[in-house]
């Protein structure tokens, strides 16, 4: 109860006209108890200063709690904990399930089901995924896959408002978690397989209303630029975003955004990586192909472009920047800066100044061979000619990481203010890639690649790293014999969760990496675990078990649930079927 | 790669891609009735199945024609869902010998023509009764295999 007052005084003050930070401070500063954002924080960093669970104790967690979702879908994203009351949203169809965090069974309290387009599964290129939901206001704000947003009263599970932000006819789908800023939903949607022309849209949080639309490439007119205000640290010129593709392949260039979005309430920007450039053959499309595989930093207010950086020019591999863009403040060479860090598809992790986009580490934290390092002064990576792709390049042999990249940007990493090190699954797998023209045809793929993989150097498929980011350094590294999809959490108990492929979720110390405890929850892990204080005063650890995402991890004898669709093993993953299988579960973990 | 994707675009050319865009219904189709449809997840009540038209591939076994559908397979996007091989990816496997929705040459051409409700497009509109009976024929002549293997790591 007093949880709750607090929160509706801290609403109170917000809507008496607190101004704009301040009421973004207050959505930012709940309880420590709560977890109502999907990377907790506006910077993303995933950290709990939830303290109870420490690496003294930690060897005696168990589950306390486990629900059955009934969907196989791969289970990325993450719960929401607000006040008294556990939030989950399922893969499609989608459905929005309440828990009642004061009773001991944590009973339903009701559950939302939208009607989700079955057509979806089939457009979205990589598994029927959903990122997770965002509270703020009294409202759950989530996205369906069939290209929906919707915003949902958090008390009753009445839907409010429900918006078409993506047309499923032209491949699009969404899959990401929605950012709330002041009264700005901001959206992307997915669909870089598809040739779409990708966008960021601003909702109205009270009506859902659609209040600004800005591609991710093409001219500035599109692009929400104004040469004025746009400031690319490594760039010049006018509609940057269609001159550095030719003829008018930007149209269906792709530039999804299927990511999160992080947010600065100081610097008043958010900041988001584009998906991949379209067809994957890169001769289709001469050119740097900006702005896509970038980040991009704008205002909520309108979505106007400030800076953009590309971290691979011309993408030729399938490398997706759209992993977060975690926000902290690090001490490097003796100052402290405002540092955005991203762990890309390329293998590259990035740190960069938040406020201008500039450059100031980059360095390989998977194995990688596509470029042998990245140009601090030009921000430009120097790729290695015998790994460009291309259709006159025949079958290019041997480039790592693979396309699914050195980490999934669906696995988002984490940031300790305590250790100042960064945490982060990765994946250990290179591919041959043979492109092909691609022919577009609206709402089929529009890809042209055949790109089989297999395991990097090494014997190991995947790890869990601890990175110094002010350094671009690995500090601790724990291998895994398959590839590492869950996201990260670190807590004020120095203590560091993740899950693997295989489906062991484990607590680890955080400055060592040592293995505190782990359990096997009954399928793969590629959701992210969050921490939460329930009613009850003691300390929880949530997470989804519920292999999927990705094709690739469900070749096999993975599924059972389609008796017309049986597949062989993939190569490089030949026995993860003796190991786990589909189905989503939800465990809570405590003392 | 070029001459090859030339040569699928020459076919798709041949068999009218534009020209039966605008074709409202299969040819074959008989009167008002629609195509049989009779695959497993229907059952007829009272145990009488319906009466359905008939469609006949005029292709059937042409493997001239197979050859065909199988860049048609390229061209048309199909391995970006079902894969390279048609040995599936987004959507099912095409090669295994199992259906979702029946494995009949009509049943196939149903399938192609009409799209189906998990995000398989409906490619009648732009490929016409020619272009889909060459799909079919493709689809129809990959060889499946005599048993689906179950995995085993016994002794591995």
């Amino acid at each position: 109860m007093v949880r709750a007052s607090l929160t509706a005084f801290l609403y109170g003050l917000a809507a008496l006209g607190a101004g704009s930070v301040s009421r973004a401070a207050a959505a930012d500063a709940r309880t420590d108890a709560e977890w109502t954002m999907p990377s907790r924080d506006y910077g993303a960093t995933r950290y709990s200063p939830l303290a109870s669970i420490s690496t003294q104790n930690a060897r005696g967690l168990r589950p306390v709690w486990t629900f059955s979702t009934g969907v196989l879908g791969g289970h990325e994203g993450q719960p929401l904990v607000v006040g008294d009351t556990m939030y989950v949203v399922t893969p499609w169809p989608n459905v929005l399930y309440a828990f009642d965090l004061t009773r001991a069974d944590y009973p339903l309290k009701w559950k939302y089901r939208p009607d989700v387009s079955a057509n979806a599964i089939g457009v979205a290129c990589c598994d029927s995924v959903n990122r997770g939901a965002f509270y703020l206001d009294g409202k759950i704000i989530y996205n369906l896959l069939d290209g929906h947003t919707v915003a949902v009263d958090a008390k009753t599970g009445r839907e409010l408002w429900k918006t078409q932000i993506a047309d499923l006819g032209s491949g699009e789908t969404v899959t990401m978690a929605p950012l709330v800023v002041r009264d700005r939903v901001i959206v992307g949607a997915s669909g870089g397989e598809f040739g779409i022309y990708g966008w960021l849209k601003g909702l109205d949080l009270a009506t859902g209303q659609v209040m600004w639309t800005v591609h991710n490439l093409g001219p500035d007119a599109d692009m929400g630029v104004r040469v004025d205000t746009f400031k690319p640290p490594y760039d010049s010129g006018a509609n940057l975003g269609q001159r550095t593709w030719a003829n008018d392949t930007w149209r269906r260039g792709g530039a999804p955004v299927w990511g999160s979005v992080s947010y600065d309430p100081e610097l008043d920007l958010i900041y988001y990586g584009t998906g991949n450039a379209g067809p994957y053959n890169p001769e289709d499309r001469p050119g740097d192909n900006k702005w896509t595989s970038s980040v991009l930093a704008r205002r909520p207010g309108d979505g106007l472009l400030v800076w953009a950086y590309q971290f691979t020019p011309h993408d030729s591999w399938d490398f997706d920047a759209t992993g977060t863009m975690i926000l902290a403040d690090l001490t490097i060479g003796g100052h402290t800066v405002k540092a955005l860090v991203h762990f890309d598809k390329n293998g590259f992790a990035y740190t960069l100044d938040r406020a201008s986009g500039r450059l100031l580490v980059a360095q390989p934290f998977a194995p990688e061979n596509w470029a042998k390092s990245v140009d601090l002064t030009t921000g430009r990576p120097a790729v290695d000619p015998a790994k460009q792709t291309g259709v006159s390049h025949g079958n290019v042999k041997g480039i790592c990481p693979s396309l699914e990249g050195g980490v999934s940007p669906a696995s988002p990493p984490a940031y300790s203010p305590r250790t100042h090190l960064f945490y982060t699954s990765t994946n250990n797998l290179c591919m041959d890639y043979l492109a092909a023209h691609a022919n577009y045809l609206k709402g089929t793929p529009y890809m042209g690649v055949t790109s089989p993989y297999s395991g990097g150097p090494g014997g190991y498929l995947g790890s869990f790293i601890a990175w110094d980011a002010a350094r671009g350094v690995k500090v601790w590294e724990n291998k895994e014999p398959f590839p590492n999809w869950s996201g990260a959490l670190v807590t004020g108990g120095d203590v560091v969760f993740y899950g693997t492929l295989d489906g062991w979720f484990v607590a680890a110390d955080a400055r060592s990496g040592k293995v505190l405890s782990k359990f096997k929850v009954g399928s793969g892990v590629v959701g992210n675990p969050i921490s939460y204080r329930a009613p009850d005063g003691r300390q929880y650890v949530a997470v989804y078990a519920g292999i999927g995402g990705d094709w690739a991890l469900l070749s096999g004898d993975m599924r059972s649930d389609d008796p017309t669709d049986i597949r062989a093993p993939a190569d490089f993953l030949k026995d993860i079927a003796r190991h786990t299988s589909q189905g989503g579960i939800v465990w809570i973990f405590g003392l | 790669m070029r001459p090859l994707r030339a040569l699928a675009l020459l076919s798709v050319a041949s068999i009218g891609l534009c020209s039966c865009a605008r074709q409202s219904a299969p040819s074959a189709t008989t009167g008002v009735v629609p195509p049989a449809v009779r695959y497993q997840a229907h059952l007829a009540a009272g145990g009488t199945p319906p009466a359905g038209g008939t469609l006949t591939n005029p292709h059937a076994g042409d493997a001239a024609v197979a050859k065909q559908g199988a860049l048609l397979f390229t061209t048309m996007n199909c391995d970006g869902c079902h894969g390279g091989d048609a040995s599936g990816w987004v959507g099912p496997d095409l090669a295994d010998g199992r259906w979702r929705y029946g494995g009949s040459d009509a049943e196939v051409f149903s399938t192609i023509y009409y799209g189906r409700p998990k995000g398989m497009p409906a490619f009648g509109g732009v490929l016409g009764t020619e272009g889909v009976w060459t799909l079919v024929t493709y689809i129809r002549s990959l060889p499946a295999p005599a048993d689906v293997p179950t995995e085993s790591w016994v002794g591995n």
